[in-house]
């Protein structure tokens, strides 16, 4: 999977928000606070990623369990899923 | 009277703090025109919509894109598109399509009255992450009454009914006054109706710029806006003491919201100030620099943030609702106390004291 053009990435005091445009606006009515696995999974997703492989990223970049880290970026990509901010 | 529930209010809380904490211009307001084509009573701004003078002091939207850009650059994330009336402006969409597309979280405020067919039509493909639609009144007699234009309500709702039809993200604001009060449950009814959020506002200020105004006279009794007060918070689930203007610790310094420290205003001609009540300092990000504008706010506001000697020693400030900007409308300074707020202060803090 990979993310989307329509959502932009902004910083907010140091927090990192997606900011969706287009009819994704509509879609999603607010916005995307991600925490910093969220942010580091958004910037990989810049090319095609699959799931194993962004756990392996993400086991790599944070001290954390294969385990829960594949549960992380299933729940985050699942969530990605749901408002369209990444196609397969 | 948010209208975003409790998780997302939350996140835009945090980021307003991280923001604060950081000095980050986050969140612009630019008043498109100060020109309207209703004359509401009680606004703090309004021109009349043909007023030439005013017209060619305002940007062009390529000014506006170049200032939007730089202020972007300079950490802007959230950004307001007010009036006056907006879509008043013949070129406002030479501005708003190119701005949905540079992920800003954008929201529009207008009266609706201007939304034909067509310029729904074009919202819909640029759109906006709100508009704010204004009702000021649920009859064709108050909402003329209000703003002077017999036709205005029938031609608002045909607006807001443009706007939902293409599932535009709106919600309805409302001004109260004398005018208008006894018909809030009825305003309440039509956004309810629409399916849309209400929210609510009842201290009318006076002018920014100091000229005569109609505000005081058509104000809610503080014990009305009070009241209203202590449904509104039970309305959201709060608990009735807090009513609370400005609990301490952010008290202790005048300027105790974002403006000047996170936020800041554009009027229409493109000079920046603290807030839309307080006209200073007005250094013009396309002569000087986004960044240098937004220093010299960020400079006003630290060298003003002493509250004067009155507001400091007193004990019911927590209980008062008084800044620079409503000190500046009625006095003339930054720092007087504001008669008319210091009563309903007190009556605040007696409610609440009394457990009302
Ligand atoms: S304006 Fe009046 S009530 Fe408010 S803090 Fe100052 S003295 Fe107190």
């Amino acid at each position: 999977m990979q993310r989307v053009d329509e959502f932009i990435l902004q910083d907010v005091g140091g927090e990192a928000i997606l900011v969706p445009i287009g009819q994704k606006v509509v879609d999603l009515n607010g916005l995307i606070a991600l925490n910093a696995t969220g942010l580091f999974l958004w910037e990989q997703l810049a090319q095609p990623r699959e799931v194993g492989e962004l756990a392996d990223l993400l086991c790599g970049e944070f001290e954390v369990e294969p385990a829960v880290a594949r549960n992380d970026v299933l729940a985050f990509t699942q969530r990605l899923r749901e408002i369209g901010a990444v196609i397969e | 009277m948010s209208p975003e529930p409790g998780a997302y209010r939350g996140v835009l809380d945090r980021l307003a703090r991280a923001a604060q904490a950081k000095g980050q211009p986050y969140n612009g307001t630019i008043e498109l025109t100060a020109r309207c084509n209703l004359a509401c009573r009680m606004c703090y701004v309004r021109l009349p919509a043909n007023d030439a003078a005013a017209r060619a002091a305002e940007l062009s939207a390529a000014q506006w894109l170049e200032v939007v850009a730089q202020a972007q650059a300079g950490g802007m994330v959230f950004l307001l598109i007010t009036g006056g009336e907006p879509l008043l402006r013949p070129d406002f969409f030479e501005l708003w399509a190119p701005l949905t597309r540079r992920g800003l979280m954008l929201t529009l405020y207008t009266n609706a009255t201007l939304v034909t067919e067509s310029v729904a039509e074009r919202l819909a493909a640029a759109p906006p992450s709100r508009i704010g639609v204004t009702l000021y009144g649920a009859t064709a007699a108050t909402y003329e009454a209000v703003t002077g234009q017999p036709d205005g309500l029938e031609r608002c709702l045909a607006g807001i009914e443009r706007l939902m039809r293409r599932g535009l993200p709106l919600v309805v604001r409302s001004t109260l006054s004398t005018y208008n009060v006894d018909e809030l449950e009825a305003m309440r009814a039509i956004a309810a109706d629409f399916g849309v959020p209400f929210q609510s506002s009842w201290y009318l200020t006076g002018r920014a710029d100091r000229q005569p105004s109609e505000a005081a006279a058509c104000r809610l009794s503080d014990s009305c806006g009070l009241d209203l007060e202590a449904e509104d918070r039970e309305r959201r689930g709060l608990p009735a003491a807090e009513g609370r203007r400005t609990p301490p610790p952010a008290n202790a310094e005048a300027f105790y919201c974002a403006a000047g420290q996170a936020s800041f205003v554009l009027d229409p001609s493109g000079a920046m100030h603290v807030c839309l009540d307080l006209r200073q300092p007005g250094a013009r990000p396309l002569e000087v620099g986004f960044e240098a504008a937004w220093a010299a706010t960020r400079a006003f506001v630290a060298a003003h943030n002493e509250l004067g000697a009155e507001c400091a020693a007193c004990d019911v400030r927590a209980w008062c609702g008084r800044c620079p900007a409503s000190s500046m409308i009625e006095t003339g300074t930054l720092t007087e106390p504001v008669p008319a707020l210091c009563e309903l202060a007190k009556l605040r803090a007696a409610r609440e004291t009394a457990g009302v």
